[in-house]
């Protein structure tokens, strides 16, 4: 009985409720393609979502990765084009770049003790400005046909970066779910100090943790170049934002300690069907964001209600 | 003489649950009546519903001669009833005069706040309890354990209590503390004010109370005036049965050395402490709070690794510098704060037994969940855990078994050397006794225990020698044989050669 209360339940419900209305309100909506395309558009959020769940389940946060998914995007088009590296070479590095920018973060934050927030909002600020220094608002095009294939061509029917993103996210879970490591994320999150009594190594799962989800962004910054087709600074601005966003609604207590992968996919699903299946009913952007903060706070009441039932 | 507060006949139930059974209960004006019973047996609740926290289920009420079904927080304001909470409610930001007075303060005649009023008033009440010394202008947050619960008991008495509740109040004091406070409840009762006294204290109980009522499983089990009870008989009444023996020890069968500690010092906490510690045998540290007892058992822990010095480990050097590197030495610690240090509450028994040997129940990656439901039903079994199954939440457990927990995860390590800081603090008298007696079982398989204490009984009762902490330093060895409470106690207080050599 607890098991069906749980705030995944109650989301996949209002999932499948929201697809069922939407597609009343437009033929367009449940087309194989439209699907398909709204996973292409999801992928780059919620690559950052998964990663964030782990950073949030822990009591952290991570404001830094929209400006690091902009960094490396930058230093993608300038490896490859202003130093002539090779394009696979080019993304390698910005990928090692993100995953540092991330490490970094983790460092502030265990080594200094400096708090998640303050620390990232710190970075957040401190790698859009690298960013916008080394453009110099100049944005970088003319990238190879072979390139687009990673965001904007196929696999098997279905967008390359949702592939990438469904093998991300089930690696995910399964760490979350199943291995010491996902174990010792929720104990950290719960109670550090008692994880650390614990002999478990606090610093480096977090500091592992910041720099996955700098890779993450890293990932999700070669995706976007790939499917815009071009380069500029201001990539992934508020991205942090959306990505926090799902992992809330997904049902990962800001307090850690709670959530899972399943949810946050729920949530991203959730988002991108509101913002799509709205906008074909011909409902105007500005409505589409009320909407999606109504349904937030709205799942997070309904949740809570459910769990105070439950406990006592 | 009418009772301040008098109950007939309450009852409580949560969710189905009755924690009490057709209770009654009532304190007199100028009498310290004391709650005793188990964690568990209703104490707790019973002295909300008097607070006006809960609203019981049936019985009646009485505050003086008015007859109520249930009492409100506003009620039980007006009826003079005021609680000191074990954990202390108080802001931390705010003064010691604004926090006694917060949500009644003085004003003046243009309704601002009357500070110069507000701050006599306060040093008056302070001085009332004994308390010249303690400054009314700094912030609560500054202040020890023992100021704050006097600003606490200020605050009772500034709303004019007639009747004050005190759940556990000396279990986070020092000795002289607990002295200290002993004389102001004294006092207190000497102006007429009824007191309920809920502690786990005999000794206290004695000293204090006039009456006693033990609760068992939410029943009644009786009220006595003190004269008729002993400690024993109390005992029993809160167990419902015989405890056999108070400090269940085996002979001890001690073996080699399997740890020595030398000249070890971690800043100015801990200074420069020597000793030995042998398979199968209980070494008790005992000190004042603040000796550096704690301070010397996360040092070895790798909490805060040492600055200097040497640790051994079957005669071969070690360093220690992170928990881990102590757990994979055989070491295990269980802390001093269960909640914050000993177990993660929101995660089940199962998760919290396997914390620190993951590596136990995994093939390197993935965790076998049936392995680990195994060895944490295990667990509950041997170490006598009362709970639902491995998948209870820790976090609604008795503090009895929330301890038993801490253990049972760090008897997965399979340590050599047991540390156990304040083993049985804030444990009822019957889960005591079960963590003593597998104390005394672990060391006979030969495991080596560092046992620190604050109650010098259970330092007597189970150490086979006892080192004596002051100020950082060890003052002085004591070996069963010679230690009692005079010779423990002198070395407690008075730091002897060893301060002067350095």
């Amino acid at each position: 009985m607890r098991k069906l209360l749980r705030h995944e339940t109650i989301l996949a419900v209002l999932v499948v409720l929201a697809l069922i209305v939407l597609a009343s309100q437009s033929d367009k909506f449940f087309t194989l393609d439209n699907i398909l395309n709204q996973g292409r558009l999801m992928t780059e959020v919620g690559l950052i979502a998964v990663i964030m769940t782990f950073v949030i389940v822990t009591g952290g946060i991570d404001l830094s990765v929209g400006s690091i998914l902009g960094l490396v995007a930058i230093l993608i088009g300038v490896f490859w084009k202003n130093m002539g590296l090779p394009l696979p070479m080019a993304i390698g590095l910005g990928l090692v770049v993100g995953t540092f920018a991330g490490f970094i973060n983790g460092i502030i934050i265990t080594r200094f003790r400096v708090p998640p927030l303050i620390a990232t909002l710190g970075t957040l600020a401190l790698y859009r400005g690298i960013a916008e220094g080394i453009s110099e608002a100049r944005s970088v095009r003319g990238y190879p046909d072979w390139f687009f294939v990673l965001g904007q061509g196929q696999v098997l029917g279905v967008p390359t970066q949702l592939w990438l993103f469904g093998i991300v996210a089930v690696i995910a879970a399964i760490v979350l779910g199943y291995t010491t490591w996902g174990r010792a994320t929720y104990a950290i999150g719960s109670n550090e100090t008692a994880a650390r009594f614990s002999g478990l190594r606090v610093d480096w799962i977090k500091i592992a943790i910041y720099s996955s989800s700098g890779f993450a962004a890293a990932l999700a910054a070669a995706i976007f170049v790939s499917r815009v087709s071009t380069t500029r600074s201001d990539m992934g601005a508020g991205v942090e934002l959306d990505a926090i966003t799902a992992v809330v609604l997904g049902g990962t207590s800001i307090f850690g300690g709670r959530g899972t992968i399943v949810g946050t996919v729920l949530g991203l699903i959730l988002i991108q069907a509101l913002k799509n299946g709205l906008s074909l009913a011909g409902v105007k952007s500005d409505g589409t964001i009320v909407l999606i903060g109504a349904v937030l706070i709205l799942t997070i009441l309904i949740s809570n209600l459910f769990h105070r039932n439950g406990n006592r | 003489m009418t009772a301040l507060v008098k109950l007939e006949g309450l009852s409580k139930s949560f969710a189905g649950i009755r924690v009490l059974k057709d209770v009654d209960f009532d304190v007199q004006p100028g009498e310290v009546h004391a709650l005793l019973g188990e964690n568990g047996a209703g104490k707790s609740t019973l002295i909300k519903i008097i607070a006006g926290v809960h609203a019981p289920d049936g019985g009646v009420i009485r505050i003086g001669n008015e007859e109520l079904k249930a009492i409100t927080p506003h009620e039980a304001a007006k009826g003079g009833i005021a609680t000191v909470y074990q954990e202390l409610l108080l802001f931390p930001e705010l003064t010691v005069a604004e926090n006694v007075f917060l949500g009644h303060a003085p004003k003046t005649r243009l309704r601002t706040l009357d500070w110069s009023q507000m701050r006599r008033r306060a040093r008056q009440l302070l001085d009332s309890l004994d308390s010249p010394d303690l400054d009314v202008d700094v912030k609560v947050g500054t202040l020890s354990v023992a100021n704050r619960q006097r600003v606490e008991i200020a605050k009772a008495l500034s709303q004019d209590a007639k009747v004050l509740i005190m759940d556990e109040p000396t279990a986070a004091l020092a000795d002289a503390d607990v002295r200290r406070l002993m004389t102001v409840i004294k006092r207190l009762r000497e102006r007429g004010v009824g007191i309920i006294y809920v502690s786990h204290k005999l000794p206290e109980i004695f000293e204090l109370a006039d009456r006693v009522t033990v609760l068992r499983d939410g029943a009644l089990i009786g009220t006595r005036a003190i004269g008729d009870v002993t400690e024993q008989s109390l005992v029993a009444m809160m167990v419902g049965r015989e405890i056999g023996q108070l400090f269940p020890k085996p002979e001890p069968q001690v073996g080699e050395t399997l740890l020595k500690v030398s000249n070890l010092s971690f800043g100015d906490r801990v200074r420069d402490i020597s000793f030995e510690l042998k398979r199968g045998e209980i070494l008790g540290v005992a000190g004042l709070v603040g000796s550096g007892r704690t301070e010397l058992a996360l040092t070895i822990f790798g909490i805060t690794p040492a600055t200097s010095g040497t640790i051994e480990i079957e005669g071969r050097a070690v360093t220690i510098s992170t928990p881990k590197q102590a757990r994979n030495l055989g070491i295990a610690y269980v802390p001093e704060d269960r909640g914050l240090q000993g177990l993660v509450k929101p995660m089940t028994i199962g998760q919290n037994i396997s914390m620190a040997a993951l590596h136990r129940i995994t093939n390197g990656i993935f965790i076998n969940f049936k392995a680990e439901a195994q060895r944490a039903a295990d667990a509950i079994s041997q170490l006598g855990i009362r709970a639902r199954g491995p998948e209870q939440v820790v976090g609604q457990l008795s503090g009895g078994n929330q301890q038993k927990v801490v253990l049972g995860k760090w008897l997965e390590t399979e340590p050599r050397i047991l540390i156990m800081d304040e083993p049985t603090r804030g444990i009822d008298v019957g889960a005591k006794a079960e963590i003593h007696a597998l104390m005394g079982r672990l060391a006979q398989k030969g495991m080596a225990i560092l046992m620190i204490s604050s109650e010098l009984p259970e330092v007597l009762g189970m150490s086979d020698r006892v080192l004596v902490l002051h100020g950082g330093r060890l003052v002085t060895t004591i070996d069963r044989a010679h230690a009692n409470p005079e010779s423990v106690g002198a070395a407690m207080t008075r730091a002897t050669l060893a301060q002067e050599a350095a």
